[in-house]
């Protein structure tokens, strides 16, 4: 298999996170639970990973960075903190269902700052717009999953700060590949999985929380610290993180982590971003196909939807798999950026890379496309 | 032997200030203190010489970390400390 859907998970992993979860196995318990060595060491673990990550993204404190089991339980915290019951929300007409049902469970009013695909500017004026005072908070993916589309966070957090505006960032797609500064974007939430772009395994993700935005626990139980205690403690990261953590999955993406901080977000960028442009020109000739590409990628990673006239994207999907290639399709859990989009009647098929992809990996790609399109290569 | 602990509400937050003591060239260790000392259970705290315990608290101040508690340990005994 030629996997290319690191948008929805990163197949190939650094050798190096199988291994530390293997030696977490065999060396760790629980973090915070005891004076033992092999407590020590799991929680000597967890801190080096909530350290790295800290630094990576700009914060001071590791407290403030929360485990979750993915960017969804994140973006659960996060927005559930912020949206009371019927509360307003402003958000960016590309996000995922891990916000907008959360949005729909809280019986939200939810106002979407839409602008068409690669336009930023235009995403920063839907927003200036759109929040007005009352508004609870506002939630922006920083990359779109389906079109890889880069929005605009700085400009849309300079206006939240002026109107005093909580701003969620939803990292889903860019922690790894581009760079965030908690700290100067002054952001209340940024939620990421540890499973995309750091490399880590399923299971993980990563909320980071500004000191003093009040935080709702989704769940309440053991935490290691204030046991008798009855109510969750005050204080991050126990208040979020009730009950034993993943140890495997945290030795894991500390390993992920510094993997990627090891390698340089813009050299993977880079990568990913030229194995992109490969695509884009080798299929861009080909009659009947609609590739959602911004010119020079000035604003898109590396995720590529596409579409193609006379034949159904699953359809197409099925037929590159048989052909042994790995690609996503259908409404990608984001209908909300495919009616941006105008795609939600049709869906895509999306192409999505990773540091692990090769340039002949590229080039067999856009030879299956034509095989299955049946066109002439 | 004689020693301070410092309490702390949590174990990352322990790790923080073993972190921050480190920079200020004290050696420390976390660990679990007595039970006793704490009236809502669960603890960690870290334990320090005590000729270094004014260098740590300005270490720590420095940090922005306050300690939950302050306990002197001597004849086998704890007692608590104005940090």
């Amino acid at each position: 298999m030629i996997y290319f859907d690191s948008a929805a998970t990163s197949f190939q992993k650094p050798a190096s996170v199988a291994a530390a979860m293997w030696e977490a196995l065999a060396s760790m318990s629980s973090p915070g639970r005891g004076g033992y060595p092999a407590a020590a060491h799991a929680a000597d673990t967890a801190f080096q990973c909530r350290s790295e990550l800290a630094e990576l993204f700009g914060l001071k404190n590791p407290e403030q960075v929360v485990f979750t089991l993915n960017a969804t339980h994140a973006l659960n915290i996060a927005i559930k903190s912020l949206v009371p019951p019927g509360g307003r929300a402003v958000i960016s007409g590309y996000e995922h269902n891990a916000v907008t049902r959360p949005l729909e469970a809280l019986g939200a009013k939810v106002s979407i700052a839409a602008a068409p695909l690669f336009e930023p500017e235009a995403v920063t004026a839907a927003f200036d717009r759109l929040i007005v005072p009352g508004t609870d908070a506002v939630i922006c993916s920083h990359v779109s999953n389906v079109f890889g589309f880069i929005q605009p966070v700085e400009e849309i957090a300079a206006v939240c700060r002026s109107r005093g505006v909580p701003f969620i960032i939803d990292a889903s797609q860019s922690a790894g590949v581009l760079p965030l500064d908690m700290g100067a974007l002054g952001a209340a939430f940024i939620a990421m999985p540890g499973h995309k772009g750091l490399y880590g395994p399923q299971g993980t993700g990563v909320l980071l929380c500004r000191e003093g935005v009040p935080a709702r626990p989704l769940l309440e139980g053991g935490t290691g610290s204030q046991s008798i205690r009855q109510t969750m403690p005050d204080f991050l990261p126990d208040r979020l993180e009730a009950g034993t953590l993943n140890m495997p999955g945290i030795a894991g993406l500390l390993a992920g982590v510094r993997y990627v901080r090891r390698g340089g977000l813009d050299k993977i960028l880079a990568h990913e971003r030229h194995l992109t442009q490969m695509v884009v020109q080798g299929l861009e000739s080909m009659p009947g196909l609609r590739l959602f590409a911004d010119p020079g990628l000035r604003h898109q990673t590396g995720v590529l939807s596409l579409t193609a006239e006379g034949m159904d994207v699953e359809t197409i999907g099925s037929a590159l798999a048989e052909r042994g290639f790995a690609v996503r399709t259908g409404i990608h859990c984001a209908p909300c950026a495919h009616r941006t989009a105008g795609t939600l009647n049709t869906g895509t098929v999306r192409v999505s890379f990773s540091d692990f992809n090769t340039p002949e990996e590229a080039a067999r790609l856009i030879r299956a496309f034509y095989g299955v399109l049946g066109r002439a290569f | 032997m004689e020693h301070y602990i410092i309490l702390a509400r949590s174990v990352t937050y322990a790790q923080r200030m073993q972190k921050s003591l480190g920079r200020a060239g004290i050696r420390c260790h976390i660990f679990r203190p007595p039970r006793d000392l704490t009236d809502v259970g669960c603890a960690y705290a870290v334990r320090v010489a005590v000729s270094d315990l004014p260098e740590a608290l300005t270490a720590l101040h420095r940090d922005g970390l306050d300690p939950v508690q302050i306990f002197l340990f001597q004849r086998g005994l704890y007692q608590e400390v104005e940090a």
